[in-house]
């Protein structure tokens, strides 16, 4: 019993003071832990940032990065409790249950599952209405909808839905073979992307269907079968896919003209297009995991189309306009959206008048359609858009009875540029041809870069790497037909040129969702532009130029668009980060600063730092220890009193340590004295002068807040304290009204080296000091600090960078702990501010001159 | 800081064993290779390696088991984990049964030659 007891009751060590190797051993053992903690904590911070800046930066990221940087954030915060738990000789033993609590919560957040709802696997085509998506994917939930709700044709069918794929796969123990190999996946490296993909669908299309599906797929043949015969099309209609969120055009496969029989097959087929190459780089852009896609599928019976085609209710880059756009080609028009085959291509006003203008024929002098029937299409496109409440991207057939079928209906997804007349202006002023003028407007934009053709799988594997994390692609995509299999690229390219094709292919929906100007139909394209060559897109005017054309590029300043924003990848980071980031304790003499206060991962790094440094502030106190317990610097002529504690190698070897002071000369700590320079490198000239309304603040301030700055330690209230070694400082200054912490480490190894500063406070009303931490960040970024700014606090970091440089940085931090305090009682003067702003900035340019650098002696008291 | 020498990388992708010992040999690291915690064994009980690099996903005996094993050994030898896959749970667990350390692959050298030193002069910390 007592041997359990003691687990949980360890006496403090009570040293004795008389035997100085115990305590230095002791001393050094907890100094080792306190650096353990600092070194944690700043991987932790620099963790936070990392991931923060993901979260609103453009650049896509997938789940894997998302892991890998949580999960290094928490090993971090995990390696601070403890060392802070032994530093403090078992104390703060709560902090364990808090941290897995918090670290079990985001775990469940990472690994989300989408929920898959409902209990039926096959969904009759009768079935189905709009609220159906969750079941059986938007696009069968759409035609399901326009053919029972807006009473318009479309193909009898039947639906497979997510359960039913679902069950295929665990069924099947698929999944589990596919997760693995895609965790290993470099999506970057085309060529084992190739390869896993090929794996995977081969792993699928291989892998048998559970009777109970086999079954009742069969039976719902049986129902749409007429006169013993049936041809359906098989299509996906992933959930997720056909959303606002992206359109997920052309990623996944189609089956024609599937007999009874082989529907089974076809059904696997797509299913495992799932995991084409393109479908996967897709995912990743657009901030999808492969569990957040969910595949269901459609059978539809098909259409002896005579014609077929896409139908735009309003074009796609212009969702004011009155036209109607109508793709028409011979046959089922499927060629269309593949981008090879030649086209009708119609505009019909949306008006009672229905006026057709004819922009182009498949075959000169005749079109595929008559007018009756283009005005009912248009008619039937307008009906859709209305019904969904926004344009409507169509797939129609007419069979060779003259009936019309809707096939799909998709929301288009805009992507509209401002209007912008001082680009038109340039564009008008240029006066070098173009090299090629003509075409389709496929997705609108200017860009500039060098040619890379690719007319086949291996010119894929060839193309260049995607540009580094903030490049901006330079290679322009210049393909003969655009097909759907280039997209795998979107991500490398900065813009497209294609031969053939039109605005209503995949690929070009891709593009404008990603943002990326493309060109298509432009004879001779692929023939005349050669690889390397560096050349100028300008798909809105629809001209290509040889070469840079400075003119144009520079209104090329629109982002691309952030694809992430509200995607699931996105949507987790940001739920995990809020068990994260956010930072509750504050003040270290409120009683609620203790661990169960703790809510998030920075709570604890915050309460660990704090705690550690009060442990090793407390610790010569404790044990009596003179050479552990504070002495006072000897110092004249600076207006504050400085406080020094040794926490392990800070003092030289041969200092009179029975002394209550400290002399200059007698510390080594090479951060404290960067610091120490910088406060003495200019004589300190007292505060400026007050202004009346200045003043007036401040006593009203003071009459309200007799506690000015609950951020002060209560046991160091009043002074101002360095706590340091040879290579590490940690200094809190309380200097008029005002509160600074600045923490140095320096070490051969990055990890260790970094500089940290807080400031807070000023005796000023709000405005004042916040204008005051505003001028100081923008001073900080100035040196090279990451500034992070919340009301009338400012915490500056620098991390991962050489002595030498941080060296710099701390002399003029040092500088600046002396010299802006009580600005800020003048903050509403503009010129006084602006004056003392130009002292400060010569002040500081005086301190970065190499000479300074050179000379390490201590500063001399003025 | 002191600088560990001998390093012993167990791991059982042999595209990484290579890559990696030559990269650190090239630092003036002495490195061994095992592909199974097996082959690690010996050198362990041996007392050669001065820090351990681990690939928590090893085929004969999972990772953990590994690093029980190692920690039975030598309690005192630093083990830096490593994985191509992020799992907090997992990363958590090593760092419950002693690791000094979690990376994820694939990691920067620079990278992990410091955490190789850290993990070694924390070790030594631990001790003392």
């Amino acid at each position: 019993m007592l041997g359990f007891l003691s687990r949980f009751f360890r006496p403090r060590q009570c040293l004795d003071p008389k035997d100085p190797e115990a305590l230095r051993s002791a001393f050094r053992e907890h100094y080792r832990h306190f650096r353990v903690l600092l070194t944690a904590n700043n991987n932790a911070l620099e963790l936070m940032s990392v991931a923060d800046e993901r979260l609103h930066a453009d650049k896509p990221f997938g789940m894997g990065v998302v892991r890998g940087t949580l999960t290094a954030l928490a090993a971090n915060v995990y390696k601070m409790v403890h060392a802070l738990v032994a530093l403090s000789d078992g104390r703060y033993k709560d902090l364990h249950e808090r941290f897995r609590i918090i670290t079990g919560q985001i775990e469940v957040i990472l690994s989300h599952q989408p929920e898959v709802k409902g209990t039926a696997m096959i969904l009759a085509m009768d079935e189905i209405g709009r609220h159906d998506a969750d079941q059986v994917g938007a696009k069968m939930a759409n035609l399901g909808e326009i053919r029972n709700r807006i009473g318009l044709n479309v193909p009898d069918g039947f639906a497979i839905t997510a359960v039913a794929a679902k069950h295929f796969m665990e069924a099947s123990h698929t999944q589990d073979e596919i997760n693995r190999r895609l965790k290993m996946l470099d999506i970057d490296d085309l060529e084992s992307l190739y390869l896993v993909s090929g794996d995977i669908q081969d792993l699928i299309r291989h892998a048998p269907l559970p009777d109970d599906l086999a079954s009742a797929i069969a039976t719902h043949s049986q129902r749409l079968t007429r006169e013993g015969s049936l041809r359906v099309s098989v299509r996906s209609s992933a959930l997720g896919e056909d959303g606002a969120l992206g359109s997920f055009a052309g990623q996944y496969r189609t089956h024609l003209g599937v007999g009874t029989t082989a529907i089974p097959s076809a059904y696997k087929d797509i299913i495992a297009s799932k995991y084409q190459g393109q479908a996967i780089v897709y995912r990743q852009q657009m901030g999808y995991r492969h569990q957040d896609v969910l595949m269901g599928a459609g059978c539809m019976v098909m259409v002896d189309a005579a014609v077929g085609g896409v139908a735009y209710s309003r074009p796609p880059d212009d969702p004011q306009s009155p036209w109607v756009v109508i793709h028409a080609a011979p046959g089922l028009g499927h060629q269309i959206v593949d981008g090879s085959a030649p086209y009708d291509l119609l505009h019909v006003s949306r008006d009672s008048e229905q006026d057709i203008v004819t922009l182009g024929l498949a075959q000169p002098d005749r079109s595929c359609l008559a007018t009756g029937q283009i005005r009912e299409l248009a008619r039937q496109a307008m009906q859709i858009e209305a019904h969904f409440g926004s344009p409507q991207d169509i797939e129609w057939a007419i069979d060779t009875e003259g009936r019309l079928f809707i096939l799909q209906a998709r929301p288009i997804v805009q992507a509209v540029t401002q209007p912008n007349p001082e680009r038109d202006q340039a564009r008008m002023s240029i006066t070098r041809p173009p090299l090629l003028e003509g075409g389709i407007t496929a997705s609108r934009g200017i860009a500039a870069g060098r040619v890379h053709k690719v007319g086949c799988l291996l010119d894929i594997l060839n193309f260049p790497e995607p540009a580094g994390e903030n490049a901006v692609p330079d290679t322009i995509l210049v393909v003969e037909t655009p097909f759907p299999d280039w997209a795998v690229l979107m991500d490398r390219v900065c813009a497209v040129v294609s031969e053939s094709g039109q605005a209503a292919t995949h690929l070009a929906t891709v593009a404008r969702e990603f943002g990326v100007p493309a060109l298509f139909d432009l004879s001779d394209a692929f023939t005349r532009l050669e690889n390397g060559q560096t050349i100028t897109v300008d798909a809105t005017a629809r001209r290509v130029y040889e070469g840079r054309v400075e003119e144009l590029l520079q209104f090329t300043e629109e982002k691309r668009p952030s694809l992430m924003e509200g995607s699931p990848v996105h949507t987790l980071l940001k739920e995990a980060l809020t068990l994260i980031t956010p930072l509750h304790l504050t003040a270290p003499d409120s009683p609620f600063f203790k661990p169960s206060s703790c809510r998030t991962l920075h709570d604890i790094t915050r309460f660990c730092h704090e705690k550690a440094l009060t442990e090793m502030f407390n610790f010569g106190h404790r044990h009596g220890a003179r050479d552990r317990s504070a002495k006072q610097l000897s110092v004249i002529g600076m207006p504050a009193q400085w406080w020094v504690i040794n926490l392990d190698d800070g003092y030289r070897e041969d200092a009179d340590l029975s002394s209550p002071f400290i002399r200059i000369e007698d510390i080594v700590s090479a951060p404290m004295l960067c610091i120490w320079r910088g406060m003495t490198a200019v004589p300190w000239q007292g505060p400026p002068p007050v202004s009346m309304r200045g003043l007036g603040s401040i006593i009203a301030q003071s009459a309200m807040n007799p506690q000015l700055d609950p951020a002060v330690r209560s046991s160091m209230a009043g002074r101002n304290y360095f706590l340091l070694s040879k290579n590490y400082c940690n200094l809190s200054v309380r200097l008029g009204y005002h509160f600074a912490l600045a923490e140095a480490s320096f070490s051969e190894l990055l990890t260790e080296s970094y500089v940290n500063f807080q400031f807070k406070g000023g005796a000023a009303d709000e405005r004042r000091r916040q204008r005051r931490v505003n001028i100081l960040g923008d001073l900080l970024r100035g040196i090279g600090f990451r500034v992070d700014i919340k009301g009338d606090s400012l915490t500056a970091r620098i991390e991962k960078r050489p002595v030498s440089y941080l060296e710099e940085r701390l002399v003029i931090l040092g500088y600046l702990l002396i010299h802006t305090r009580q600005v800020d009682m003048v903050m509403d003067e503009d010129a006084v501010v602006a004056r003392y702003l130009d002292k400060l900035q010569a002040d500081i340019q005086k301190l970065r001159t190499p000479s300074m650098e050179k000379e390490m002696t201590h500063g001399t008291p003025p | 800081m002191e600088r560990p020498h001998n390093i012993l990388l167990i791991d059982d992708e042999e595209d990484f064993l290579q890559t990696t010992s030559r990269r650190l040999q090239r630092r003036n690291f002495e490195v061994r290779t095992a592909p199974r915690c097996a082959d690690a064994m010996p050198e362990v009980i041996a007392g050669w390696p001065h820090v351990v690099v681990l690939d928590v996903m090893l085929p004969d005996t999972d990772g953990m088991e590994c690093l029980r094993r190692i920690k039975q050994e030598k309690p005192q030898l630093p083990v830096v984990m490593l994985t191509g896959h992020a799992s907090m749970q997992a990363s958590l667990q090593g760092l419950e049964r002693g690791a000094s350390d979690y990376c994820l692959k694939p990691i920067e050298l620079d990278e992990l030659v410091e955490k190789l030193i850290i993990a070694y002069n924390d070790a030594g910390a631990r001790a003392g």
